[in-house]
């Protein structure tokens, strides 16, 4: 007797395991190789379009590719979790649970624990490692140099795993300039990041204010001072009838002739119902055809046309105007308002500046590059770093990076397992030593002797240095205070709570069902 | 290098660990994603290598629409490759970048990021990390850029001998090289006509470029004026020279009217055709009339998609009222045209003003060697416009032509950013590759195995000149390397005589910004190849 339908499948117990174990992995052994600031890139090669990315997001990485295994997918759900969460420490919390699912399968298949007894041991190790965590944040809050400092810091630790590492103290200022500016606030719509290939990394730079990416018009001023800003999405050619088929019969050319007037007239009233707003300057998402474009330039208004979406949004949401797209009511439309518009020039291209916004929080951030793909992964660097950042304003404890943090856990998991009774002490260890593992292929990626540099640095802790860490330059250790290396509390905090979760909830699948793929036209 | 290693520091595998003192061990794949990265990418930098220098060779490339073009330029070149790799498409990107930024140099870029890569690969074999290769190799060309800033000769704008020796350097590698001393000035006069005292770039946009088969290269000229690609009409017989031009510019089209809305003209007997036909006249007999009361005499009209600009109705009224007509004006050229006329665009007869024409002394349309181009001279406060007329006798000479012409304008550019000059001829690169050498020495660790390495790397610019003109390499770069640390630090390759001699001497010098620009974005691009470790698929 069939039970299941065609091609539905079953994976059972310790086959059900043993895929979820190898799926994650396999996933954990993909990206392990990009964490640190020695980790590698990645090239994405699309299938479908050819296009190429290189990364060494996790996030991105785990984003791209195609996946078939239900635990790595659980995998990859955590990274966009931790991505959206804080932004960054994608890769880590994808290795660290492939670490407690490698453990856990020791602890499964040689040591013959039942996965909830290892679940159970994991959840005692995560609590003992959070509570050392909390225990050695540094809470800077309220000193404001202070505080600044640890911002850069983790600003420069983010940056030096990524692409832009050797620019990374003029990133980290240019991060650290951008967040503080928000006041708090971790809406990152308010810094805009404008790329253009050229040039090197180091030729970006910060700007107050906002940068459209479009042309102004050719007969409109150049520059305008103290402007007033109607943004608007309304066609600007000629307000057609709307409605299917709607033609006109005439009997000549000169009443043609009068039609077309007509709906000259139309536009210039149009126009003139625009112009009664008050404004210097009129930005739509449509085109601006050319008629409406001349008499907009009459009046001296600036005219913008067929800006993109995200640009208007944007620009309405900094200069605090409203998108508007009917002009009866002008006291009832906002108007956005801005001190400077005038024309710069990037690269050789041609942009439009508006600085001075009302949003004072507001600044774009132009990044140079040598190609797309670096300019790319320049951006993804700097969005990680401005949402770490953003959320450390926040939560502003801080802690030590470069294994520092994790040898500390694992420490402190360690102790804790002396005092577990029964075969969950082995689960207990087994946390700890998948925690000792982050600072291992830290090592390893930067091509040093993991295995000697984790027990000096294990040696060190247990002699109670609890700020040592690895100097991933010299292959050293040393104390990451007096390197600066500082990571966010929340990052790291986020990293093991996640992982231990996902890796537990794989831990208790003991069976599969896939059921029947759907079938398309033509199969 | 390799010889300074004494066999002991070998490990016994031979090359396999050599000076690394970790436990770097490479697995597998990566190793070999690298390699083919590498490997792609040096392809690329050896297709183009061939036509580096004044003694370079031309690539014929014929496109996927079956269009040949010969072309001496790599960016061009590297454009029209159908490459694949995705590190080869890097190095594509990265010529293409500097096109952007320095305009000139394209070649030499690629050319560079290949010989770095291929030192890489050579350190990676020794066992240095990549990440420590990549890090050393940024900070040996931050390092290049101070040296290569020391030994610049500061240079004014005001200065034409040496923005046209440099733009002479530039043009000196294409075709196009005999006519060097017809373009160069060409392009010096453009750029600085279009400067101000403060000005730290210049938009090339603002510079025509007027391609029209016909003639030969030399007939090439900088137009006092404004010169147009379009032609006068002349079917209904219209004038093709006005003397005290007033210039109009219209984004109205003068033909029969048609409203946006769909529209069907009912005809219902024969006479109403009468009036139609009558009423058309009318409208457009109305329309020149007003044109011609604001005394305009010559029409630009915007071209457009929706409905004929003119018709031959229309033109023939125009030319009976003594107005010459061009048509076809694209409307991202407006701008152009309404800048260096002084006239404003009209959307709207009503709005057709007097004020609204711009002034010039003549407008003629030229016909000289069966091609056809429309000057504007004598215009009343132009604005900062320059446009150039290029002739070549057939299509795939003019296109370089201009492409050249494009380079040498990018040359005399890079200057109004960076004010600043440098030897050609491969004797930076010399001078540089000595100066890290000798930096190296003070170096310690790997960082100075990659300085060396860089630092020889470097000396593929010179090889490569010299392997393109024909001379032994060996004999030409030891004996630059002999003169340099004699102190001559401005001796390089004279391509002409097969020498080495004083390069300023020869009045080979290139813009500082070029060789910056080039330095700095093949090392970014190098690193970032470095660190790829993998090559993932995804949807």
């Amino acid at each position: 007797m069939n039970i299941w339908a065609d091609e539905a499948t079953e994976e059972r117990g310790e086959n059900a395991r043993l895929s979820s174990f190898v799926g994650a992995m396999a996933l954990g052994d993909l990206v392990k190789s990009t964490l640190g600031p020695k980790g590698m890139n990645k090239i994405l090669q699309s299938a479908s379009n050819g296009s190429i990315t290189v990364t060494n997001d996790g996030a991105t990485i785990l984003k791209s590719i195609h996946l078939d295994n239900p635990a790595a997918k659980i995998l990859v759900n955590i990274s966009k979790v931790q991505d959206d969460e804080v932004g960054d420490g994608t890769t880590s919390v994808c290795v660290l649970a492939s670490e407690l699912l490698r453990e856990a399968e020791k602890l499964v298949t040689v040591n013959h624990i039942h996965p909830q007894t290892v679940v159970e041991g994991y959840r005692i190790a995560s609590r003992a490692a959070l509570s050392a965590l909390e225990g050695s944040a540094i809470d800077h809050g309220k000193d404001e140099v202070a505080f600044r400092q640890d911002l850069f810091n983790i600003a420069r630790t983010t940056l030096s795993s990524k692409v832009l590492s050797q620019d990374k103290e003029y990133f980290a200022n240019l991060a650290v300039d951008a967040v503080l500016r928000l006041k708090g606030s971790t809406d990152l719509e308010h810094i805009q990041i404008i790329k253009k290939v050229g040039g090197k990394l180091t030729d970006s730079y910060l700007d107050e204010g906002f940068i459209l990416d479009k042309q102004i018009a050719t007969n409109s001023p150049k520059r305008i001072e103290n402007a007033k800003i109607l943004i608007a999405n309304t066609s600007m050619d000629t307000d057609k009838i709307k409605i299917f088929g709607a033609r006109v019969r005439v009997d000549g050319t000169s009443k043609l002739a009068e039609l077309e007037r007509a709906e000259k007239e139309k536009m210039k009233a149009k126009v003139a119902a625009i112009a009664a707003h008050g404004i210097t300057c009129f930005v739509n998402r449509q085109l601006i055809y050319n008629y409406p474009e001349s008499l907009l330039a009459e009046q001296g208004i600036m005219s913008i046309e067929h800006a993109d979406f995200e640009g208007v949004e944007r620009l309405a949401l900094v200069t605090g105007g409203e998108i508007a797209s009917t002009f009866d009511a002008p006291d009832k439309v906002k108007v956005g308002r801005c001190d400077v518009i005038e024309e710069i020039m990037i690269g050789e291209d041609k942009l439009i500046k508006f600085s001075g916004v009302a949003a004072g929080q507001a600044c774009t951030v132009v990044l140079r590059g040598g190609t797309t793909q670096m300019v790319e992964e320049a951006e993804r660097s700097l969005h990680d770093a401005l949402s770490v950042l953003s959320q450390t304003v926040k939560e502003t404890r801080v802690t030590l990076g470069g294994g520092c943090a994790e040898m500390l856990m694992s420490v402190a998991v360690d102790e804790a397992a002396r005092t577990v009774t029964g075969k969950k002490a082995l689960a207990v260890e087994g946390f700890a030593r998948a925690l000792r593992q982050i600072p291992t292929i830290l090592a390893d990626n930067g091509g040093f002797d993991s295995g000697e540099l984790v027990a000096k640095l294990r040696a060190k802790h247990y002699e109670g240095m609890k700020e040592a860490g690895l100097d991933m330059d010299i292959g050293e250790v040393a104390s990451m205070k007096e390197l600066g290396v500082t990571e966010s509390f929340k990052l790291k905090r986020q990293v093991v709570v996640s992982a231990s979760e996902a890796a537990e909830m794989i831990l208790r699948v003991d069976n599969i069902l896939r059921s029947t793929p759907r079938r398309r036209e033509g199969q | 290098m390799t010889s300074t290693l004494g066999p002991a520091l070998m490990g016994p595998m031979g090359g396999g660990k050599g000076i690394s003192d970790g436990q770097f061990s490479d697995k597998g794949k990566p190793t070999e994603v690298r390699l083919s990265n590498m490997n792609a990418a040096k392809a690329v930098s050896d297709a183009v290598r061939t036509s580096l220098g004044p003694k370079g060779m031309d690539k014929m490339i014929q496109t996927s629409t079956g269009e040949v073009v010969i072309t001496n330029d790599g960016a061009t070149i590297l454009k029209h490759m159908a490459v694949l790799h995705p590190a080869a498409r890097m190095l594509v990107e990265l010529s293409q970048a500097q096109d952007i930024e320095a305009g000139d140099g394209t070649t030499s870029v690629v050319v560079l990021a290949g010989s770095l890569l291929g030192a890489a690969e050579k350190l990676l074999s020794q066992g240095i990390h990549p990440t420590t290769i990549a890090h050393s190799f940024q900070k040996a060309a931050t390092k290049a850029v101070e040296l290569l800033n020391d030994i610049s000769i500061p240079v004014d704008m005001n200065d034409r001998e040496s923005l046209m020796r440099a733009a002479a350097t530039s043009l000196n590698s294409k075709i196009v090289s005999q006519y060097s001393s017809i373009l160069a000035p060409i392009a010096v006069t453009a750029v600085t006509r279009l400067l101000s005292p403060v000005s730290s770039n210049v938009d090339l946009r603002d510079i025509r470029i007027v391609k029209k088969v016909g003639g030969t290269i030399e007939d090439t000229e900088l137009v006092e004026g404004v010169a147009l690609n379009q032609v006068v009409i002349s079917s209904a017989g219209g004038p093709t020279r006005i003397d005290k031009a007033r210039i109009g510019l219209i984004q109205f089209q003068l033909s029969s009217p048609k409203p946006d809305m769909d529209n069907q003209i009912v005809v219902n007997d024969y006479r109403q055709m009468d009036r139609i036909l009558k009423e058309e006249r009318q409208y457009l007999l109305n329309l020149c009339k007003r044109i011609k009361k604001t005394g305009c005499n010559v029409l630009l009209i915007q071209k457009s998609i929706l409905r004929d600009a003119v018709t031959d109705l229309s033109l023939h009224f125009l030319a009976k009222l003594k107005i010459m007509v061009i048509k076809d004006v694209e409307r991202d050229e407006i701008d152009f045209i309404a800048k260096s006329t002084g006239c404003k665009p009209v959307a709207d007869i009503e709005a057709f003003t007097e004020d609204k024409l711009g002034s010039a002394e003549l407008v003629e349309e030229f016909s000289q060697n069966g091609m056809k181009v429309v000057k504007v001279t004598g215009v009343k406060n132009p604005g900062k416009t320059v446009s150039i007329v290029c002739t070549g006798a057939n299509q795939l000479v003019l296109e370089e032509s201009e492409r050249s012409l494009h380079d040498a304008l990018c040359v005399v550019r890079c200057i109004v950013k960076k004010r600043a000059l440098i030897a050609g001829g491969g004797a930076p690169e010399i001078h540089l590759s000595r100066l890290l050498t000798q930096h190296a020495q003070t170096l310690k660790g790997k960082e100075s195995y990659c300085f060396q390495a860089f630092a020889e790397a470097l000396e593929i610019i010179p090889t490569t000149l010299a392997e393109n003109a024909g001379l032994n390499p060996i004999q030409i770069v030891t004996e630059l390397r002999n003169r340099h640390s004699l102190g001559e630090r401005t001796a390089g390759i004279n391509v002409k005589k097969g020498i080495i001699s004083n390069i300023l001497e020869e009045n080979v010098v290139q813009p500082l910004l070029v060789s910056t620009s080039a330095l700095e974005l093949a090392t970014e691009t190098v690193a970032l190849i470095l660190r790829i470790d993998d090559i993932q698929f995804t949807r």
